[in-house]
Parts: C-alpha cells; sequence; structure tokens
C-alpha cells in the first residue's frame, strides 16, 4: 500500500498557503496513512492549521534559512522531508514555491515527478489525471516506480476540511543550510507598467480580447475610450484582468496600446489560466481566451459582436451579441451609481 | 550581403529548380561548382519564403505528376503524407437544386431536359455524370497531393543536402534592378508601422546581391509583377484571366465509402462558371473546393459562401455529411497561361513557375508544370555554371528558354493557349470550346481573348436583373454600407441562397474557419500589405469587388469610402489584385496595390 | 581567460500553438493525431529562452550560446529555418520524439548526458536555460532534473528578467502569485533558468544570422545522435479532450444598456 506525504511550505507570515488544504484533499484521495511535512522559518501556524487532518505524524525543517521561497534550500528541506517520511507518494499544491523545487526533489529521491496533476485516484493502485499540451489534453496514468511526486494544480480539488483536533506532535529535522544555496532573496516587486491589474483573489476575471484596439463605430481605433472602460470595470467590480495574446502581442510591440498591461496578463495557451468564480470575456474571437484560458472559470460571459463566434460557443454559459464598448460603458455607470 | 543565386518564393518550382540544383551541389563525383560571391565556399544559394513556414497556404492537387516522376523516380506516394494515386475520375455536372443560381436560357432547357431523361440518364443527387473523362483533363495515371505536404517532403530533402538555405517567414520586397539588369533582391523592411514607416526596433530590409535571382513567387507575387512593371510584357502577352480557388480539406466521416485516390471534377453548380472538385486523399481525408474566375460578371463574388452551398450539393453532401473541417485555405490562380508568359529570362534573372505562364488551363494542371520549369531552369544554369558562363540573358536564353521550348510544357500550353475563350460567349461556348481545342489539338477555338479583368466585371443591377430590382439594390447597398459589411450575404439571401445552417464543424462562419481551418496568423512588426494608390478612385468605386471576393474578410467596407484592410486575417490568396476594378488608365495596373507580406495560413494539409 | 557565459538552452519542438490537437494511439504510445503533419515551432518559452541567452551573450563578452534539443530530426530541421534567422546560436540536436507524453525523466538523463559532452564545457561559466512551462509536457521539469544531474544547487524558475552585476553576480526576477516578482541575487554561474516570457521582443529576422547559424546548424542535424526516448514505465490509462462543452444561450438583438443591467445583476450575485 502506498504512503503519502503532503509536502508543503508555509507562508511568509508562517500560517498555511490555501493551495495545500486543496493539496490535502488529494493527498487523501491516495487512500493510505498520511504523513505532513512542512518547511518554513516558523512552522508552528501552519502546522496547527493542520491539527485534525488525520496525519500519522508531522516533520518539519524550520529555521531562518528555510524563510525565502528558494532553490537550494526549499529543495534540501523538501528531499529531507520526503525521506524521513518514508513516503511512496509525495503530494504538495502547486503553489511557485513548490513548482520551483518539486521535480528536483523527485530527482534527489530517485523517484518521479507529475505536475499539473488535477485528480488523484486509488482504485487498483494509485492513478492520477493530469494535463498535457498547456491543458488541452488530459491524461490518466499510473506509475510503477517510488517515490512519486505530484504537484496538484490549484483549483482542482476543492480544500480539505479539517476537523478541529489536538496538534499533533511536530518532529523537526536537523538540517544545516550551510553551502545549500549561493542566491539571497532581496523581496518582492510590482511589476512597473501602472496600475496593478492581477488579482488572484477577485471574484472575477475580465478577458480582454485585440477587438479593444480595432476600429469602432466611428471608423477609427479607440485607444483612450477603451483603456478608460476596462480600467473603470477593474476599478468598479475589483476585477482582475486578463488579455488574448493577440492583444498583449500589441502592446509588446511599441504600439502603446494599454498602459497597465503587459505579458502577465495574458490568458490561454503561453499565458496562465487564472482560477476565478466568474470571467467575462469581451472583444474575444479566438480559442485561446475562450478555450484554454479561462478552463477554470465557473461561470462565464461573453460579450461579442459576432453572433457565430465558434470559439464563445460550447465555452461560454450566455454570449452577448452587442458591440463591447456600448456594454461596458453602461455597466461602469451602474456600478458606479451601485457604489 | 552576397550570394550567387537568390530564389524568391518556395512553390513547387522552387522546389524543382532546388531539387535539381541541390543534387548536382552535392554530387561527389563532380567538379565542385565554386562560389563567385564567396570565393572559396561552394555555390551560395538562398531562398527567401514569404509565408511563415514551406508548405504554408499552398493548395491541393491532382496532378499527371509527369515531371515530378522523372525527378523522384522513386515516388510512389507513401514517404508523402496525404498522397495517393488516382484510382477513380469522374466528371459530374450539377444541376441548381435550389433555384437559386443564375442560368442561361440555354441551360435551364439543357436542365429541364435532362431531368426529364432521368430515368435514362445517369442521373442521381441532382447530378448527371459525364459517361468519360476527357483525354485532355484525366489524371489517371497520376497522384491526389496535399500541396503542402508534397512542399514540406521535397523542401526536407532539399534542406538535408545542406547544400542551400531556406528561409521561410522572409518576404522579398523587390528586385533591385539596375539598367534592366537584375543585381540581386531586397527583403521587406521589420519593425515598421502599419504604414511601413520605423517603429521599435526598426530593421530595414536587406539587400541580397546576386548572380542570378530566380523569381517564383507565383501569380500574385511582388517580385514577378515588379519586373512585369518594369521591363514590359513580350509584345501580345498579358495576364486577363485568373481565378481564385477555395477548399476545405475535411475528415470524412468514419463510415465513408470514398476510397483513397477517387477524384471528382464538377461543374455547374454553385454557379454555371463555378467549378469544384473533391479529391479523397489516405485515411478517411478529402480536399473539396471551387474555383472563381475573374470572368465571373457578379460584382459580389464570395468565395466562402459559394464554397458553401457548393458542399451542400446533394451529390458532394451525400459524402460529407457527417464531415469536420481540418483546415481550409485559398489561392489565386493565373488562367491565362501561356498567353500571361513574361520574359522568361534576363540579364540575372529568370521567371519559372506559375507566374512564367506555365498552368496549362486546358488539362487543369499547374503544379507538374511549375516543377518541370524550375528543372529546366536548373539544369540550364548547372550547364552554364559547368561551362563557366555567366548568367546573362543570351546564356539563359539558351540553357533555360530554349530547354523549355522545346518540352512538352511548351507544346501543351499551346494546345491550351485559346481553348477557354469559348467562355467569353458563355458557359455553353464555353465547354464547347474547350471541348474542340481538346480534341483538335488547339487548332480550333471559340470565342476571343478576354479583356482586363476590371473589364469583365458587370454591374450588380444588370447581373440581377428580372430578379432583383435596382431599387432594392440600392437599399441593400445602403443598409451593408451603414452595417460596415459586405454586400454578398445580403445579396444572395434575396436571390433564393437558403442560409447556411452552421453546424460548427463543417459548416462555420467565415471567421471561424480562418481560426479553424486556416490558424491565419500575422506576425507584428510588418506594414500592410495591401493598399490602395488613390483614395479619391476607391470613393468612386461603386463595386468594391475587392471587398467582394476577399476569402478571409481582411478587405470590409471602411470610412470614408476606402476598404479597411486587416493583416492578421489575409491569407495572400491575392483575389483582390485581379479584382480591383479601379483600372489605371493606359496601364494594365489597377487601384490597390498588392505588396509582399508576412503572414496567412499556418497549415501545410491543403 | 574568457569571462563570458556558456549558456545552454533546452528546448525542442511542439505543435503550433493554434493547431487543434486530438490524442491518438500509436504503437509507442499516445501520440497526436496527423503529429507529423501539423505545423511546429520551437517551444514558445524555450524560444524566449533562447532570445534571453542571445540578449544575454551580446552584452557580455566572451558567451556562447548552445541550443540543445532533442526532437524528430525532420521537425528540427524544419523549425530551424525559422528560428535560425533570429539569432546567432550552436545547435545540438539529438533525434527522437518530442511528443508531450515521452517521460521528462528520460529526455533529461540525455540531455544531462550531451550537456556533459559539450567540447570545453565550464561549470563555472555556464548557464542552464529552458522554459518553465512548455507547450508539451509543461511545469519545467525537464530542466529541473537535468539542473539536478549535473548537480546544480542553484534554479530558478518563472523568470522575467537577469541583470548581471559584478563579480560574475546577478539578480533574477521570478514571477510569483498574484502578479508580482520575487527578486532574488545568485552569486554566479553555475545556474539554471526556467524563463517566462520575459520582456524582449520577439527578435527580426535577419538573414546574415541565418547564413551565419545554417552553416553549423545542417552539419549538427546530421550528425545528430538517435534519443529513442520513450513513456518510461508510464502505463496510461487514457487520453482524452476534456469534455468542455456549454449550452451555450446567445442572446441577440438586446440593447447596450439591458446586457449591461443583466451583467452587473450577475457580477453582483455570490
Amino acid at each position: 500500500m502506498d504512503t503519502v506525504l503532503l509536502l508543503t511550505h508555509t507562508e511568509a507570515d508562517g500560517g498555511l498557503p490555501r493551495a495545500a488544504l486543496e493539496a490535502l484533499s488529494a493527498a487523501r484521495a491516495v487512500g493510505g496513512p498520511l504523513a505532513v511535512g512542512l518547511f518554513g522559518a516558523s512552522v508552528e501556524r501552519a502546522a496547527a492549521a493542520l491539527a485534525g487532518a488525520g496525519a500519522t505524524k508531522v516533520l518539519a525543517v524550520e529555521g531562518p534559512a528555510f524563510d525565502d521561497p528558494r532553490y537550494g534550500t526549499d529543495a534540501a528541506a523538501a528531499t529531507a522531508l520526503a525521506k524521513a517520511s518514508g513516503a511512496t507518494v509525495v503530494v504538495a499544491p502547486a503553489t511557485s514555491r513548490m513548482a520551483r523545487v518539486a521535480a528536483g526533489v523527485a530527482q534527489r529521491l530517485g523517484g518521479r515527478v507529475d505536475t499539473h496533476v488535477t485528480q488523484v485516484a486509488s482504485d487498483g493502485g494509485v492513478a492520477i489525471t493530469r494535463w498535457f499540451y498547456k491543458q488541452r489534453i488530459e491524461a490518466k496514468l499510473r506509475r510503477e516506480e517510488r517515490p512519486w511526486v505530484l504537484l496538484v494544480d490549484p483549483g482542482a480539488y476543492p480544500a480539505a476540511t479539517v476537523e478541529g483536533g489536538a496538534s499533533p506532535v511536530v518532529e523537526r529535522l536537523a538540517l544545516s543550510a550551510d553551502g545549500l544555496t549561493r542566491t539571497k532573496v532581496l523581496g518582492l516587486r510590482a511589476p512597473s507598467s501602472g496600475e496593478q491589474t492581477i488579482r488572484p483573489d477577485a471574484k472575477l476575471l475580465f478577458v480582454a480580447g485585440a477587438g479593444w484596439t480595432k476600429k469602432q463605430a466611428s471608423g477609427k481605433p479607440e485607444p483612450e475610450r477603451a483603456e478608460q472602460l476596462i480600467l473603470g470595470l477593474l476599478r468598479s467590480a475589483g476585477a482582475s484582468l486578463g488579455s488574448s495574446k493577440s492583444l498583449v502581442d500589441q502592446a509588446g510591440e511599441g504600439q502603446k496600446v494599454f498602459e497597465f498591461m503587459t505579458h502577465l496578463n495574458q490568458v490561454g495557451q503561453t499565458g496562465s489560466t487564472p482560477r476565478h468564480p466568474k470571467g467575462l470575456a469581451t472583444c474575444c474571437h479566438g480559442e485561446e481566451p475562450h478555450v484554454v484560458g479561462w478552463r477554470f472559470i465557473r461561470e462565464r460571459r461573453a460579450v461579442n459582436l459576432d453572433a457565430g463566434c465558434g470559439w464563445a460557443r460550447g465555452k461560454a454559459d450566455v454570449l452577448y451579441v452587442a458591440d463591447a464598448f456600448a456594454v461596458m460603458e453602461k455597466v461602469n455607470a451602474l456600478l458606479a451609481a451601485k457604489r | 550581403m552576397s550570394v550567387d543565386i537568390a530564389c524568391v518564393g518556395f512553390g513547387p518550382a522552387t522546389a524543382g529548380f532546388l531539387t535539381t540544383l541541390s543534387r548536382r551541389l552535392s554530387a561527389s563525383d563532380l567538379p565542385p561548382l565554386e562560389s563567385a560571391a564567396a570565393p572559396g565556399l561552394p555555390l551560395q544559394v538562398v531562398c527567401y519564403e514569404r509565408a511563415d513556414d514551406l508548405g504554408f497556404g499552398v493548395s491541393g492537387v491532382v496532378t499527371r505528376a509527369r515531371g515530378l516522376r522523372a525527378a523522384f523516380p522513386d515516388l510512389d506516394g507513401a514517404q508523402i503524407p496525404m498522397a495517393a494515386r488516382v484510382k477513380d475520375e469522374r466528371v459530374l455536372y450539377l444541376l441548381d437544386p435550389l433555384g437559386a443560381s443564375r442560368r442561361s436560357a440555354s441551360l435551364r432547357a439543357a436542365d429541364r431536359t435532362i431531368r426529364a431523361l432521368r430515368g435514362v440518364l445517369p442521373f442521381a443527387d441532382e447530378a448527371l455524370e459525364l459517361p468519360f473523362t476527357p483525354e485532355f483533363l484525366h489524371k489517371q495515371d497520376g497522384f491526389v497531393f496535399s500541396m503542402g505536404q508534397l512542399m514540406q517532403w521535397m523542401s526536407a530533402q532539399v534542406l538535408a543536402s545542406g547544400a542551400v538555405q531556406l528561409w521561410p517567414g522572409t518576404p522579398v520586397a523587390r528586385a533591385l534592378v539596375e539598367d534592366g539588369k537584375v543585381r540581386g533582391v531586397r527583403l521587406v523592411d521589420q519593425g515598421v508601422d502599419r504604414q511601413g514607416l520605423p517603429d521599435a526596433a526598426f530593421m530595414p530590409g536587406m539587400d541580397v546581391r546576386a548572380a542570378l535571382t530566380v523569381v517564383g513567387d507565383g501569380p500574385v507575387g511582388a517580385v514577378g509583377r515588379q519586373l512585369d512593371a518594369e521591363l514590359g510584357m513580350p509584345p501580345g502577352n498579358a495576364r486577363r484571366e485568373w481565378a481564385v480557388g477555395m477548399k476545405f480539406v475535411v475528415d470524412l466521416p468514419e463510415e465513408t465509402r470514398l476510397e483513397p485516390g477517387t477524384v471528382l471534377h464538377t461543374l455547374g453548380f454553385p454557379e454555371p462558371e463555378i467549378f469544384g472538385f473533391l479529391y479523397v486523399h489516405p485515411d478517411h481525408v478529402a480536399s473539396v473546393g471551387i474555383f472563381v474566375p475573374s470572368g465571373f460578371a457578379s460584382p459580389a463574388r464570395t468565395t466562402y459562401r459559394y464554397l458553401q452551398h457548393y458542399v451542400q450539393h446533394p451529390a458532394i453532401w451525400r459524402h460529407l455529411e457527417g464531415a469536420r473541417l481540418r483546415s481550409w485555405g485559398a489561392k489565386s490562380l493565373l488562367e491565362s497561361g501561356r498567353r500571361g508568359e513574361p520574359f522568361l529570362a534576363g540579364d540575372g534573372f529568370a521567371r519559372i513557375g506559375e507566374g512564367s505562364g506555365s498552368t496549362n488551363v486546358l488539362t487543369s494542371s499547374g503544379v507538374d508544370e511549375a516543377f518541370t520549369t524550375g528543372v529546366q531552369l536548373a539544369e540550364g544554369v548547372i550547364a552554364l555554371l559547368e561551362a563557366g558562363r555567366p548568367l546573362t540573358k543570351e546564356g539563359l536564353e539558351e540553357a533555360y528558354v530554349a530547354r523549355r521550348r522545346a518540352s512538352w510544357i511548351e507544346a501543351e500550353a499551346r494546345i491550351a493557349e485559346k481553348a477557354r475563350d469559348g467562355f467569353q460567349r458563355g458557359f455553353v461556348p464555353g465547354l464547347v470550346g474547350m471541348a474542340l481545342a481538346g480534341l483538335t489539338r488547339g487548332r480550333v477555338s471559340l470565342g476571343h481573348e478576354p479583356p482586363h479583368p476590371a473589364d469583365a466585371v458587370g454591374t450588380l443591377e444588370d447581373f440581377y436583373a428580372g430578379r432583383i430590382p435596382a431599387e432594392e439594390l440600392a437599399r441593400l447597398r445602403a443598409e451593408c454600407e451603414a452595417r460596415g459589411v459586405p454586400l454578398h450575404d445580403a445579396l444572395m439571401d434575396r436571390a433564393g441562397w437558403p442560409a447556411v445552417p452552421l453546424d460548427g464543424k463543417l459548416l462555420v462562419s467565415q471567421q471561424d474557419a480562418l481560426l479553424m481551418g486556416g490558424k491565419v496568423q500575422a506576425p507584428p512588426g510588418y506594414a500592410d500589405h495591401v493598399g490602395f494608390r488613390s483614395a479619391e478612385r476607391c470613393r468612386a468605386c461603386g463595386k468594391r469587388v475587392c471587398v467582394e471576393i476577399c476569402s478571409a474578410e481582411a478587405l470590409r467596407p471602411g470610412a470614408d469610402g476606402v476598404p479597411s484592410f486587416d493583416r492578421e486575417k489575409c491569407v495572400h490568396c491575392g483575389a483582390c489584385l485581379w479584382s480591383c476594378t479601379g483600372r489605371l488608365e493606359g496601364t494594365d495596373e489597377v487601384n490597390l496595390e498588392l505588396r509582399a507580406g508576412t503572414g496567412g495560413l499556418h497549415s501545410a494539409e491543403n | 581567460m574568457s569571462t563570458g557565459y556558456q549558456i545552454v538552452v533546452l528546448g525542442s519542438v511542439v505543435p503550433d500553438p493554434l493547431q487543434t490537437l486530438e490524442p491518438a494511439q500509436t504503437p509507442q504510445g499516445p501520440g497526436l493525431k496527423n503529429e507529423l503533419m501539423l505545423p511546429h515551432v520551437l517551444d514558445p518559452w524555450a524560444a524566449h529562452a533562447l532570445y534571453e541567452a542571445a540578449n544575454l551573450a551580446a552584452r557580455t563578452p566572451g558567451s556562447k550560446v548552445t541550443l540543445l534539443s532533442l526532437g524528430p530530426k525532420a521537425k528540427l530541421q524544419q523549425v530551424m529555418m525559422a528560428v535560425g534567422q533570429r539569432v546567432p546560436f550552436e545547435l545540438v540536436a539529438l533525434d527522437g520524439p518530442a511528443g508531450g507524453f515521452t517521460d521528462p525523466h528520460e529526455v533529461a538523463a540525455r540531455l544531462a548526458d550531451a550537456v556533459k559532452a559539450l567540447p570545453g564545457l565550464d561549470r563555472s561559466r555556464l548557464l542552464l536555460f529552458g522554459g518553465w512551462e512548455s507547450a508539451s509536457r509543461g511545469a519545467g521539469v525537464t530542466l529541473q532534473l537535468v539542473g539536478e544531474r549535473l548537480e546544480i544547487p542553484d534554479q530558478f524558475q518563472g523568470v522575467d528578467q537577469l541583470t548581471p552585476g559584478p563579480d560574475g553576480a546577478f539578480e533574477v526576477l521570478e514571477r510569483v502569485e498574484g502578479g508580482r516578482h520575487q527578486v532574488s541575487s545568485c552569486a554566479g554561474a553555475p545556474a539554471v533558468l526556467g524563463w517566462a516570457t520575459g520582456s524582449l521582443g520577439e527578435p527580426k529576422n535577419n538573414p546574415q544570422v541565418g547564413m551565419a547559424n545554417m552553416r553549423a546548424i545542417m552539419p549538427a542535424l546530421q550528425k545528430a545522435a538517435p534519443a529513442p526516448v520513450g513513456t518510461g514505465r508510464v502505463e496510461y490509462l487514457s487520453v482524452a479532450v476534456p469534455r468542455t462543452q456549454r449550452e451555450t444561450r446567445i442572446v441577440k438583438d438586446m440593447s447596450p444598456d439591458d446586457v449591461a443591467r443583466e451583467l452587473v445583476e450577475w457580477i453582483a450575485q455570490d
């Protein structure tokens, strides 16, 4: 029978990353005895948050050297925890910090790794479902080799409910950080291109397509008006901004389209696949935003002038055939009036 | 930068040229051909292709493959995806089951007769099967190819030789012409805005000097047309006849009974002037498409809508019901043939392929001819280089043009020269004329040389006379103008063409065809390659055939009466060029300018 | 002594991202329908890594860029025609399958061996570049595995910027949650950098770069060693395009005002 380790770092404040409880749900699906491995500056709060998770043991690597997300120290800590746990399956949330080290840890353990995991099943041995080709093909597969490190995509599982219970005893592993790294983490930096428009916690993702820069009813492109409308919605609805590739590419080519837009906003094939409860696509006509870009958006609506848009059809819940400029003008006015 | 030979465009003609030349360059048993541009190195040969990859956007084909088999004696099709030997070839005359096409009184009478005799004629699904395929048309011993796959296969062979360089995504802006001599080519500017003005990361188009420029950029290629304009055409020659071919590559339903190698040629529907085809590739894949000719009098020529009606004709639909669009594309064909032949060679240049007038309109064959002209040029060039002779007009005339003149290309082009003139008098005389030319080996023909395509387009009022009143045409025109959409859908709806039942599989909107079938893209940083010389002339144009025929809806009614152009949608079919009715006085030039540009279809299955 | 970097970029070919992909069973395991007919490109993230490598090499005299690619020779040849015009690099090719279903551990073992075999390799100058994502398997796994096999202790993923500092040290911006970057300073090579898209535009096609590159690329392709990687000991139970079909309500003929009202109500709902 497989034994499983839920492996996660702590947040900067010592708490548990949101995605870790989702990964716990996946770890439970393995069906075997569960251990927890935590690393960070201090694991007390995170361990407490997992009290009642049903873990047989909680292991930790702790100390200031393990505070910052960094390959050398994180990979050493994660490997030590996995080794000490003796687990055959290691489940971790796909945070940027775990994604940085998961494959390296698997290599150090002499095991295997799979990323973009969305489902774990234990019928007849552990099998996983994962994405290939950038969320366009999914496969269910098994591996013989162990340990098997699984990086679970955020949003794939609901956060596990952890029954209140006594904090388990945390076993702290002694691990020296000497010689593990030549990297110093200096801090965080927000992009310098004007307003921060990426808000992972927003309820609404607003996806802007290249139609925003095309000619409008007036016969001319109206980039300033488009910019005001988009920013207006982001502010009034507290929405996060996604963009089609063609729109950010225009911005990247020296055509100053929208001051606030960078490649970080891009959703779809070469961009991100954000997760929000709702998504509204405007002026998008193409595969990427509709098919790949909002695969993890629960409720989806689109505003588009083309009723035959084969990409919104079957992909959105509602397609409004209307002029997005006119609609968004009114939406912004209504939202402003509400406040 | 200097090279010895610069080729413009990688189509079948250049493939023939480079296949032959690269074999000579890599032959270890022959003395090496040395570079004059880079002394000490082997001959430096480069080829610049406009499209983003080799084999993108070229059209599918059924061909007898005589020239191809001469160059590749072991050619059996198995090594080339989508290739099949022709097994079953038929010609169908399609009647109009909708009553919407514009048929002459004599054609309607013929249709009535066919329907009356349906019990005794090979008539099914609104189609009459001709008892045999005319000798001049048949491809019985040939192949069905995806041109994209054939080109990729040939390019792989050429590249693997290591003797020549192929560079896709690099359009040639113009030939460098000095005193009537071609000295090489200039590539397009990069890092420019839509108007071509320097923008971020501007990089002016580089000059590539070459002792020989091989112009194989097809019928609407910018370099070929530049040379026509600067050097003129041989007396009596002109490019008057064109067509746009548009096709779907489809996944046939699993239960299809169509065998690979099946070829259907059709005529009669959706309009009598529009010919069609269905070729079956291996693995349940077929190419199906139509040709809309420049002689089609309607200004509202929409190839896409007509193709949608074509595939729904009962004789076609019985094979396609349940099929799914895989790829899609469109391309201009120069149907003037021998009459459209430019100067084939001059100092420092030679013309090959369709742009050199090699397409045979009687046998409906162009690829094999184009390929063969490339082979002939290579043989000539090798002979000159081996003899240490320069690549001058005199040498090329002797080594290439004479070779071409003595070959089957020329003999068959002569037979075909007037074969289609009968269409100037109507559909039925056109067919009779073709048959006569075919059967008498060109000695007898009907009709006369066609006018400039700009003069072949009639008025809407004439085309729809008796079917749509002039006042209603004016109203439809005004409504479409106000909505900024082309006119053809409104006209066809009104003329009785039913709405297309979009199914999201094969019948999809024109915009979705760009994404699902063609994956049309255009890299940023290049200028618009379609423009208009005079806004005034556009405003005065009552027809806007360029907008109506645009295969990708890249040209739309624009502000101030000048069509707007969306580079990201253009598939470079070139139909706008020969459909522009704004002919400049005293010349064959028109108001629409088509320059070399990047982007287009990203599909190698066409 | 030269002070520049030896930048090795790992990257292979993937289907052009706009193509429609469908899985198919092959004798070698799962693959894509019409895989060989699909137009291919250099994996977009690897391509960014290559452009960043060239940019860094241009700013750091004495540097050299090597593209190490494991893919089907014919497809590599085709893709090199497009990539070869962009930036100067040397190609080392391994002839094998590049599909998403091949096992990254097998691929990594081949790539690591190929890196070790590079003539004149100097670990103290080695930067191993690649994509932090890929349009085939995803998530920068192969790159990390190669880094581990080469025992490189400093790895970065989601890199958008590398700025060389004095004494061989460099600053790295990595993408982290919330649309922000983590800023780190690394003491110097060797290091592994998995690139996001960075901020460079696509380099222009340069015929002279193309001419120079191709003289070495074709011989490199001709001597590409076979690397028959497979799916390892992975048992694929099913491979499918996910069903994402929704019943789309198409609303035509509603005024912008009414559409706006409906949208605002919808946005407000929990």
